[in-house]
């Protein structure tokens, strides 16, 4: 594969911005050292701090007065095509958050009032062939800027005071390579990290560092076959099958700082499903182990290089990835520990120094692509198929045991609140070869049908649990998996925002439900909490309409039949 | 000042223009009509579709915003003539 800089991109992009009002309250300096102290007052990176917790250390709303929650205010992204899907930021009591199509907000976070927006203008030629398109998944803020993916392959910085561009960056050739930036970037130390769409896809998946500063890229790595010295990873891949293999960084990692290290996941290798048979080390679309798909790395965020990985499943053949962004630190027993769920269901505990594994649980039931992966992460049992249709269903569901979006972690109680998904597939593995011309399209290499698990239906469950022994305090279950983040504050609480519509709090020790609101559609994105003006809120994005959602009309029925996969909303609640 | 890094795709396999409907819609088509197009899923049922040919060439062609891309960059009109056979032969295996 080639890969050319140019050092400039002739035409400038247009955009449509506005600023309205004046911040609401003195904005400060956003950089690391805020972001890895956030999670009380701010919510200034994806995940809440560095540490991934998605919790918040605000306890004014609380388990005694929940029952007082209502909305404060609202706000309509509008053209919400696929629903929305981002996590908001709050940062000196100004809400940002984003919706499809790149479009940015800054809103007044006590009153919603707005602060200035941003509606990039994209190829829209492009966005109308794109399948995982045209909703994001979110933003970073730093050094006084905002940053922000477009699905045609560019990073965007905004002032954050004003919303102006700063600069706008292409980083991929999404007109050849179709896919671009869905999911949300992550500042660090002067470092602007984002990974492109694309697992199934034939590309490399590359995962950027760009200046935020200036917006040049810093480095680039390539997740499938690694970097051009990287000889060893390309032998990983049969017949140079690294060319097409996939592997985008699509989710939000995060970065730690006394190692200086950007962890970040990895998607599966294209196609999507293999007909290797048990032999996939010489068979198949793409013989090896095809490093470094599917895999957790450990970036020197300066430079890019690879410092250690994990491969979570060698030679990936069920779109099981590693791209789940959720990356929580733990300390305990003298330990520094990591913790990361895989798409399949299982949560990885490795070593924060070098991702050695330390533990490997399920999070979930119905699991049979293997018999079991040990503590040790080995893989037991392997199923790889050959083509043709397969007998057995295949467990879990291709959305995945987990969602992409995250779980929370109360380090007050040491509890791990996630949510799983117990769903299962027909699978019929058919022979493919992958498209890059004249335009690359994803290589599936399969038909598919969602179905129940055996011996169950389908169904959802918001687990507490250890995040290091995956050992279970309580369930609450839903007929429906929920699909979107979760959030567990000081307050001793957890919200959990379902797929009907409904956000559910509960009491973060027992698990009973407190509180409730129906917001009208369903959810699949972000929920944080914040302060502002001293008072403390709720935000959570509704709107339905993703890959995972669009199997519930048919799986479900009517309530979801006639759910709208083109709108949405941002609510906020406060205590009345 | 913009920047611009482009990674370039590979190219096609030999013969790859030669591939049947059945290959290309498992490439391409198969996450969303379930069953290869035999069942409702994401995507309609496409077994024993009423609608026409050249309904079918031209949402392939131009997709639906918000549901369905557009593979009128990938495909070309044979490429999606085979498409429309193998959907067409789909009416021997449902059910």
């Amino acid at each position: 594969m080639r890969n050319t800089t140019f050092a400039t991109l002739a035409t400038a992009a247009l955009a449509f911005g506005a600023t309205l009002a004046a911040a609401p309250a003195l904005a400060q300096t956003i950089d690391t050292a805020r972001i890895e102290a956030g999670g009380g007052n701010d919510w200034p990176t994806y995940h809440g701090n560095y540490k991934s917790y998605h919790y918040s250390t605000l306890d004014q709303i609380n388990t005694g007065n929940v029952k007082d929650l209502q909305v404060a205010w609202m706000h309509f992204p509008g053209r919400s095509t696929r629903g929305v899907q981002s996590q908001p930021l709050a940062a000196d009591g100004v809400l940002y958050y984003s919706g499809s199509y790149s479009r940015v907000f800054a809103l007044n976070g006590a009153t919603g009032e707005l602060i200035w927006s941003y509606f990039p203008e994209l190829d829209d030629a492009l966005v109308a062939r794109q399948t995982h398109s045209p909703y994001n998944r979110g933003i970073a803020i730093g050094d006084g800027k905002l940053y922000v993916g477009t699905v045609d392959g560019r990073l965007i910085a905004l002032d954050l005071k004003t919303g102006k561009p700063a600069w706008d960056t292409k980083l991929m050739n999404s007109q050849k390579a179709t896919v671009g930036f869905t999911g949300a970037p992550l500042f660090a130390k002067g470092t602007v990290v984002i990974g492109s769409q694309g697992g199934e896809w034939p590309g490399r998946g590359p995962i950027f560092g760009v200046d935020a500063a200036t917006g040049k890229q810093k480095w680039q790595f390539l997740t499938a076959g690694g970097n051009d010295y990287d000889v060893a990873a390309k032998k990983t891949w049969g017949n140079d099958s690294w060319r097409t293999g996939g592997g985008g960084g699509w989710m939000t990692g995060t970065f730690d700082p006394p190692t200086n290290t950007i962890w970040w996941g990895t998607a599966n290798p294209g196609p999507l499903y293999d007909w290797s048979g048990a032999d996939y080390k010489t068979q198949g679309a793409r013989p090896g182990d095809n490093l470094y798909t599917t895999s957790v790395l450990g970036l020197d965020v300066d430079t890019g290089a690879l410092k250690f990985y994990h491969q979570e499943l060698p030679h990936d053949a069920w779109d099981f990835d590693s791209a789940v962004g959720e990356f929580i630190s733990i300390d305990r027993d003298g330990k520094q520990l990591m913790v990361h769920p895989n798409k399949s269901g299982f949560v990885f505990v490795y070593d924060r120094k070098n991702a050695e594994v330390e533990n490997v649980w399920r999070m979930v039931e119905n699991i049979n692509f293997v018999r079991d992966i040990t503590s040790k992460g080995e893989l037991i049992g392997r199923r790889d198929f050959t083509a043709g249709k397969q007998d057995e269903v295949l467990c879990p569901h291709i959305s995945g045991g987990v969602s992409w979006n995250s779980g929370s972690y109360d380090p007050k109680n040491g509890q791990y609140y996630k949510i799983g998904q117990e769903w299962c597939m027909k699978l019929s593995v058919v022979k493919t070869a992958a498209i890059t011309e004249p335009q690359a399209q994803l290589n599936i290499g399969a038909n598919f049908t969602i179905a129940k698990p055996p011996g169950s239906e389908i169904y959802g469950h918001l687990d507490a649990r250890d995040p290091i022994t995956g050992a279970k305090k309580w369930e609450v279950r839903y007929p429906e998996p929920p699909l979107s983040s979760v959030l567990s504050t000081g307050g001793n609480l957890v919200f959990v925002p379902d797929a009907r519509g409904v956000i559910h709090a509960y009491n973060a020790l027992d698990g009973k439900e407190l509180w409730s609101h129906n917001d009208g559609t369903g959810h699949q994105g972000g929920i944080i909490s914040y302060s502002a003006g001293g008072k403390q809120y709720v935000a959570v994005v509704a709107g339905f309409g993703g890959m995972a959602t669009d199997d519930y009309s048919v799986q479900f029925g009517e309530l979801y039949k006639s759910m709208p996969k083109d709108t949405g909303a941002l609510i906020v609640f406060g205590l009345k | 000042m913009l920047h611009v890094s482009i990674t370039t795709a590979q190219q096609a396999p030999a013969g790859q223009d030669k591939l049947d409907g059945e290959t290309l819609f498992a490439t391409t088509c198969g996450w969303c009509h379930a069953d290869g197009g035999r069942e409702a899923g994401k995507g309609p049922k496409l077994a024993n579709s009423q609608r026409t040919d050249d309904f079918i060439a031209q949402r392939i062609k131009h997709g639906k915003e918000g549901a369905m891309p557009a593979f009128g960059g990938t495909y070309n009109d044979e490429q999606i003539a085979e498409i429309i056979r193998y959907i067409r032969g789909l009416k021997d295996d449902a059910g």
